[in-house]
């Protein structure tokens, strides 16, 4: 009987792994590989006689060769002359951005912006244009012509597959578990699979078809319940509420994010909202594990800097109109400011890390410049040191770093065992529940890299790193076709906050990097992390512009032909 | 918009940092993985800190150590027990240079691909437990060491260190180095036997070696100190010299040599310095330079001053001659192959040969070593006070393809002791070879 189950958790060590990999290529291909046909909202008929598409919300005119529409050998034109932007219900609006010799439509000198409407005429210094926007019927041609997600690659395919991965992982787990708690893991497995096919019929109820984000953040997130399910059994049941929580959020904030006017009105709130969130953290929290940054509610206890971090990157995240005034980023250098430092009062240096992280990501998409970057590191550089100076015991893990072998029990005790878990592993594991790291203090959060390869293998350990690079190539990507800057700064801000994490997380518990102790995303036991990822997904979701691939975004096509049906009707 | 699209790209500096990141990581783990696996809080291969997994047996698949579900148990006979101690090594580890530490990764079935594997592996050592059973009732009880390898494909046929103790019950700790294996982790002033090192640095420094005369008239003036010889050998050849063990001659041959070409052949020869087997560094053996012109440098060349060297590696130098000046690198596990390495020419190697084997014939006797196509070397080095180190090396040039080691602690003169020793233990390889 003990060799049979041997036996049983050794196949299914394979084939879950060959699973892993298997799910993690069809994301892979359908996210990065099929072919990305922009978007066309309206043109713009230049001087030439030539006229040119406009494939964003938001573009800038301008001599630059970095325009969206380069106006290049025309008199009194500037570098970056004007924007234009397009709103959610197709109302356009150009915009001065301080230009010289000023913006005109229809031969009206504008202040600061005008709306603009079909057959506009556009002047910008000399140049004259012309603006056509899009008949309903020409896009809704445009539109069908394009391109759907899942025509390659079947999201309904991959998550087929990773409900097998999630079977084989419960079927190890049901193997080795203790019998009490089968039910609860056994229950906690149906609940995960459950809710995710209930996602994804609910997405193809709304004609939604892109599906690949949300099938590796189920992927991440099972091998985090499989993680839960080998040392704390007894919450199962918690777990599964906080991932129906998490999904709330996710489906929440991602139709918040369809409505830029919404949008807009809620980035102060936003911000007073991370400051307040690190306040009360800083007022109320009670210390665990060296940083003080847990706050217990009615038994239960929470982490509020992670939610901290949806507020940040909605506050941070800017639109194209915002971008061009150097005081909003002077407001936001400040703030982030603010966020890390009170971090760092908190003793937290490893998510004040992440936010630094994330932090030189958006100003660097905001103001294109590297100095303002170099600036920044070189400030925290600084400030790393006066750390390390008044924190010893900071001082003392960047002493132990790169000589954890030399003590084994003591300073090195976390990661020495990570190491060993991790080889002792194999590429295929020895079977979920069936791994001994679980039993370290944090093995769930700090190292869980090495509790998903002791027990899942060292391939899928390498899966989930690969599937959270995914989502930033990914989210990367969809910047060429990002309908508004917000979006695209939001997603690039988004899937940085969960690199850096990864980054610390797996280096950190492998001595590569000092160890710190932060989660790693989606997999690392933890509601409050679980949450603020799904929540940072509704940001990769929006900035996702393929043909009806994202809730997150309005979906147009569809409202026009409900227009046109409407105005049938009316007709008849 | 094409500022941003550009700008986003600088998310991917991260993307890239982790990939190189993983990258590093893969490359330790392929480095490590078997030294971080083996860590004994390993709980799925260790239970309290003891291996709890796999199996050790000699070359015949006898038993030596076995573990599993909690139990441990070495090979059932006593004297293979006492006899393996040090080359098997203790479930605790406090010998650390033992099999069940050494080969822990292989017990526990560890590889890159499946990681430690549940219930462990078997691992076959090289050593014949016959051959150990009669190493450690000839030691009778005295400190010392026997090594026998095959020197044609380096398997350790027998590895004996004395004293030792049942590791089925508690250690004697009150003897002297209970836990040291005195083949590879002690050294020993080595005396006469070094004198092969010496020869082979004068046979290609010095043309006219071979016609030349020595003369020994009991003792050899010298600055600062006397050099004393074992009797009045006359004139001699160095074939002769060597066969007397004439201190005299070796004397007059480390002067003219140096203390920097002697230093270097002891180097080269690996006498002194560490060596390693199957990866694990051995005790270093230790040669000092002394001074020009001195007694001290004459006596470096003899096998005294400061001279120490380890069992080890005399039959590893004895294994490189026997095998035409390459030695075939030793190793404790059955099937192993860890490489040649060349310590010797071909030339120097046959001359040496030649010169041990007329040590057998002319100055040792035949007689001692019954049916034995042996080529050797006696040493008796003195310690002070009266004792020496008894030493007997060499190798069979036909029958079995032995080279090995012998050495007594203290234990009196290298030919009647050691030899001793070494004739009852070859006798025995032979008998087993010619099965």
């Amino acid at each position: 009987m003990e060799h049979t189950a041997q036996i049983c958790i050794q196949i299914s060590g394979y084939a879950q792994a060959v699973l892993a990999l298997w799910i993690l290529l069809r994301c892979a291909l359908s996210m990065l590989q099929e072919k990305y046909e922009p978007e066309v909202w309206a043109y713009l008929e230049l001087p030439g006689g030539s006229s040119r598409a406009i494939h964003h919300w938001e573009c800038i005119l301008g001599r630059s060769h970095a325009s969206d529409i380069v106006l290049a050998g025309q008199a009194g034109v500037d570098r970056s002359h004007a924007a234009l932007r397009r709103d959610d219900h197709g109302q356009w609006t150009v915009w001065d951005l301080g230009s010289r010799e000023g913006v005109f439509v229809n031969g009206q000198k504008i202040q600061r912006q005008a709306p603009l409407n079909d057959r506009d005429e556009l002047r910008l210094g000399q140049a004259s244009l012309h603006f056509m926007a899009l008949s309903d019927q020409q896009r809704n041609t445009l539109q069908r012509n394009r391109a759907e997600p899942g025509r390659r690659v079947a999201p309904g395919g991959t998550m087929f597959l990773l409900t097998l991965f999630q079977l084989l992982i419960l079927t190890q787990h049901l193997l080795s578990a203790q019998a009490t708690y089968r039910q609860a893991v056994g229950l906690s497995f149906g609940v995960l699979i459950a809710l995710e096919w209930v996602c994804y019929f609910f997405m193809r109820s709304l004609s939604v078809k892109g599906f690949e984000p949300e099938t590796v953040a189920f992927f991440l997130t099972s091998v985090g319940f499989s993680v839960a399910a080998s040392s704390v059994p007894e919450n199962m049941v918690k777990q599964c509420f906080l991932l129906i929580g998490a999904l709330g959020l996710f489906l929440a904030l991602g139709w918040w994010l369809r409505d830029m006017g919404r949008v807009r009105a809620l980035r102060w709130p936003m911000g007073a909202a991370a400051l307040g969130f690190l306040g009360l953290n800083l007022l109320l929290s009670e210390a665990i594990w060296g940083a003080k940054n847990w706050l217990s509610i009615a038994g239960h206890s929470l982490q509020p800097s992670e939610f901290v971090k949806i507020a940040y990157v909605y506050a941070g995240a800017a639109p194209l109109d915002r971008l061009f005034r150097k005081r909003n980023l002077l407001m936001f250098i400040v703030f982030s400011a603010v966020c890390v430092g009170a971090l760092a009062l908190m003793g937290d240096f490893g998510t004040a890390l992440v936010f630094f992280c994330c932090f030189l990501v958006i100003s660097f998409m905001r103001s294109g410049s590297f100095a303002t970057v170099f600036l920044a590191l070189s400030g925290a550089g600084l400030a790393g040191m006066l750390v390390l100076t008044v924190k010893p015991y900071v001082a003392q893990r960047f002493a132990n770093w790169g000589h954890v072998w030399e003590d084994p029990t003591g300073a090195g005790f976390q990661q020495v065992r990570t190491m060993t878990a991790t080889a002792s592993g194999g590429l295929f594991g020895h079977g979920a529940g069936n791994g001994w790291l679980e039993d370290v203090v944090a093995a769930d959060t700090d190292l869980v890299f090495g509790v998903v390869c002791e027990e899942l293998g060292l391939i899928t350990g390498m899966v989930c790193i690969l599937a959270v690079l995914l989502l930033a190539f990914f989210a990367v990507r969809n910047a060429a076709a990002g309908r508004s800057s917000f979006h695209v700064i939001a997603a690039c801000a988004a899937v940085s906050i969960m690199m850096a994490q990864l980054a610390l997380n797996v280096f950190g518990s492998l001595d590569i990097l000092p160890f710190t102790g932060v989660t790693f995303p989606f997999v690392s036991r933890g509601g409050s992390s679980l949450i603020s990822c799904w929540a940072l997904l509704a940001y990769i979701k929006a900035g996702d512009t393929r043909k009806n691939a994202s809730f997150a975004l309005s979906n147009v096509s569809r409202k026009l032909r409900g227009r046109a049906v409407r105005k049938e009707a009316g007709k008849s | 918009m094409k500022r941003i699209k550009r700008r986003a790209a600088a998310a991917l500096v991260l993307a890239f940092l982790i990939l190189a990141g993983l990258g590093y990581f893969l490359v330790r783990l392929a480095e490590d993985g078997a030294s971080w696996a083996m860590y004994r809080a390993n709980s799925s291969v260790y239970t309290n800190g003891i291996l709890d997994c796999g199996i050790l047996t000699d070359r015949d698949g006898l038993i030596l150590a076995r573990m599993g579900g909690g139990e441990h148990r070495y090979a059932d006979d006593e004297t293979v027990r006492i006899s393996s101690l040090h080359a098997v090594g203790d479930f605790l580890g406090y010998i650390g240079s033992g099999a069940l530490t050494v080969y822990a990764g292989q017990l526990a079935g560890y590889s890159f691909w499946e990681g430690t594997t549940a219930g462990g592996q078997t691992v076959a050592l090289s050593l014949d437990a016959d051959l150990q059973t009669a190493a450690w009732t000839a030691l009778a009880g005295r400190s010392g060491a026997v090594l026998v390898l095959d020197y044609t494909t380096g398997e350790i046929l027998c590895m004996v260190s004395s004293p030792a103790y049942d590791p089925n019950g508690e250690a004697d700790t009150s003897l002297d180095g209970v836990y040291l294996n005195r083949c590879t982790g002690a050294t020993f002033t080595p005396g006469s036997v070094f004198k092969l090192v010496t020869l082979a640095a004068a046979l290609d420094t010095i043309p006219d070696l071979e016609t030349r005369r020595f003369t020994c008239h009991q003792t050899l003036e010298m600055d600062g100190g006397t050099i004393r010889c074992t009797g009045w050998h006359g004139e001699q050849t160095i074939e002769q010299a060597l066969a007397n063990s004439c201190n005299c001659a070796f004397g007059e041959l480390a002067r003219e040599l140096g203390p920097e070409v002697l230093e270097g052949y002891a180097q080269a020869l690996g006498v002194a310095g560490s060596l390693t087997l199957d990866g694990v560094a051995t005790a270093a053996g230790q040669f000092l330079p002394a001074e020009a012109g001195t007694a001290d440098l004459a006596w470096s060349g003899i096998g005294q001053y400061e001279d120490l060297v380890t069992p080890y590696a005399m039959a590893r130098l004895c294994a490189a001659i026997a095998n035409g000046g390459q030695v075939q690198e030793p190793t404790l596990l059955l099937g192993q192959d860890n490489g040649l390495t060349q310590l010797l020419s071909a030339e120097a190697a046959e001359t040496l040969g030649d010169y041990m084997n007329y040590d057998v014939v002319y100055s040792y006797g035949r007689d001692r070593f019954p049916g034995l196509d042996l080529c050797a070397k006696t040493g008796t080095a003195e310690v002070g006070g009266g004792a020496t180190h008894a030493w007997f090396v060499g190798y069979l040039q036909s029958g079995a393809p032995l080279a090995f080691a012998v050495v007594l602690e203290k234990g009196g003169g290298g030919l009647i002791q050691a030899g001793a020793v070494a004739n009852t233990v070859l006798q025995k390889a032979s008998e087993i070879y010619s099965q």
